[in-house]
């Protein structure tokens, strides 16, 4: 378990990059840290095996604090710490094969249990046919894919990746994720992504870590973020599918309607639930707006409703409804 | 005169080639040292580091003619003369070793700041970092060095001859300059640009081979 505690990050100009940053990865935990460029994103990953020496605060993995240690023992530990870097840095002078067996070599294994290691971790990655291709003939999804084979040689703990997609098409993206899902899911190792993109976030993690000008303003299930944040998140990372709000009022202008927000979110996204308690109320729906999305395996909806009654059952309706759905709002 | 001319050509290449041996085997060690102490976050590097790079500063500072008057107890102690091509390359050296250090430095300081974060982060030693990442990876770069090293050299056995070294640039001074043999003077010269275009054309050829 790698924990994070009242870390600050100063530069030497007196530029607080870092404040107060708290948070976890336990064991086997996808955690997603996302926020703008400048939001102190790759500062807070290079802290994390002290390739950038914080202020202040603690970094514990495993109850051992990395802040505490002496060179030699940091040394060690940090091979517990894989990182597969943005622009991957590999040896350009090795083949894809030298470059997995670097870690290797620098344990001091003998020359055949490294052959027989980094074949089967080639294996695993599909990159045997390249396997003596230099980094400057590879593709882009062969360089992340050695990279990350480089990583996971030495068994280590915990896989940091620095906007591991940034540099990919959306094909090779989608291949990488996949990828690093099946790695956590296989291993069971802990895996901490940094990225800008929601994608990434709504693929493959468990928690997020929200980075807003270089402190925390959300942590904690993907789920809940999405729908704590949705403002705020559709107006700084993709605003093209936002709800235009001023044609959705000009259709509620009716005194007798409510418009609702409701927000679906598990295995009852995909069940009838707002037609089978409408249908019980007599009350009428009109859907204005709706969408469904996926947070790793979980659906998650969104959807903007207007509903009529002439009786008094809106109440109940209100009530059971919210009890089958993850969150109703009344907007008026 | 042919004689001669073979005779000098061979004296300029071992001038040359002992002190670019000196040069690489001192020089990029220096280097990698200058390299590695510029990284290092302890005070006490740094300290070193400012005084390593002062005194490669005031070695490059010095013109070469100066340089050698300058050493002249130091290539007595060292070769038991001060002149003729061993004793030239006491100097030589000398000038040689800070150049092909800031030269190696700077190819170092080439390398990506990516590298390096590599490295530190796969728990690598100094050492483990200097012999598979440092030098591998800036080795097409070094032989081009190398090669540029070799080149000056070849122009400072020149400046050497002028005080008694012998060589290319010896014979060109005492035929052409002394006694007007405009002939021996040309013949020099074009051994000098062949020498210079040879080594030119194979480093540049051994270096875009380590390219990978």
């Amino acid at each position: 378990m790698l924990e994070i505690k009242d870390l600050n990050l100063i530069y030497e100009d007196n530029y607080h990059v870092l404040k107060d940053i708290n948070f976890k990865v336990e064991d086997g935990e996808i955690v997603g840290i996302i926020g703008l460029s400048g939001a102190g994103k790759t500062s807070l990953l290079r802290t994390l095996n002290l390739l950038q020496v914080p202020t202040s605060g603690k970094i514990l993995l495993d109850g051992v604090d990395l802040t505490s240690l002496e060179k030699e023992e940091l040394r060690k530990i940090r091979k517990k710490i894989s990182i597969v870097f943005q622009h991957f840095n590999l040896l350009s002078s090795r083949t894809v094969f030298q470059n997995v067996a670097l870690p290797l070599e620098i344990e001091g294994l003998l020359k055949k249990e490294i052959e027989d290691k980094v074949n089967k971790m080639l294996e695993s990655m599909n990159l045997i046919p390249r396997k003596d291709a230099y980094p400057s003939q590879l593709s882009g999804g062969e360089k992340q894919r050695t990279a990350i084979a480089r990583a996971l040689i030495s068994n280590p703990d915990i896989i940091l990746f620095d906007e591991p997609t940034s540099s990919l098409d959306p094909k090779t993206t989608q291949k990488i994720l996949d990828l690093i899902l099946e790695i956590n899911q296989s291993t069971k190792k802990s895996i901490l992504i940094v990225t800008h993109e929601m994608d990434v976030i709504k693929k493959i993690c468990d928690k997020v870590v929200y980075l807003k000008n270089g402190y925390v303003d959300f942590m904690g299930p993907v789920h809940e973020f999405f729908i704590e944040k949705e403002t705020e998140l559709n107006d700084e990372f993709y605003q093209e599918i936002n709800i235009d709000w001023n044609s959705i009022w000009q259709m509620v202008k009716d005194k007798n309607q409510k418009l609702l927000k409701i927000v679906f979110w598990g295995s009852k996204t995909h069940e009838p639930v707002l037609y089978d308690v409408a249908k019980k109320y007599d009350v009428s729906v009109n859907i204005l707006y709706g969408k469904i999305e996926h947070l790793k395996e979980n659906p998650y909806g969104t959807m903007i409703v207007a509903i009529r009654s002439e009786n008094s059952h809106v109440e109940k309706f209100l009530q059971e409804l919210s009890k089958n759905v993850y969150k109703v709002e009344v907007l008026n | 005169m042919v004689q001669d001319l073979i005779f000098a050509t061979l004296e300029t290449l071992y001038m040359t080639l002992v002190s670019a041996l000196f040069a690489i085997l001192l020089g990029i060690p220096l280097g990698i040292a200058l390299y590695m102490l510029s990284k290092s976050e302890k005070k006490s590097s740094k300290t070193l580091y400012s005084v390593l790079d002062w005194v490669v500063n005031i070695f490059r500072s010095i013109p070469f003619i100066i340089l050698i008057i300058l050493i002249i107890p130091l290539t007595r102690l060292l070769t038991g003369t001060i002149i003729g091509s061993t004793a030239a390359i006491v100097p030589l050296s000398i000038a040689a070793i800070p150049f092909m250090a800031r030269l190696a430095e700077n190819s170092f300081n080439n390398l990506s700041q990516g590298l390096w974060d590599t490295a530190v982060s796969m728990g690598m030693t100094n050492w483990q970092f200097i012999s598979k990442v440092l030098l591998p990876e800036t080795a097409p770069e070094m032989v081009a060095n190398i090669t540029l090293l070799i080149i000056n050299l070849i122009t400072y056995t020149a400046i050497a001859g002028a005080v008694g070294a012998g060589g290319l640039g010896a014979m060109a001074i005492n035929y052409g300059y002394q006694r007007f043999r405009m002939d021996v003077l040309i013949y020099d010269v074009i051994i000098l640009v062949l020498l210079t275009q040879v080594i030119q054309f194979a480093g540049t050829k051994i270096s875009n081979s380590l390219r990978k």
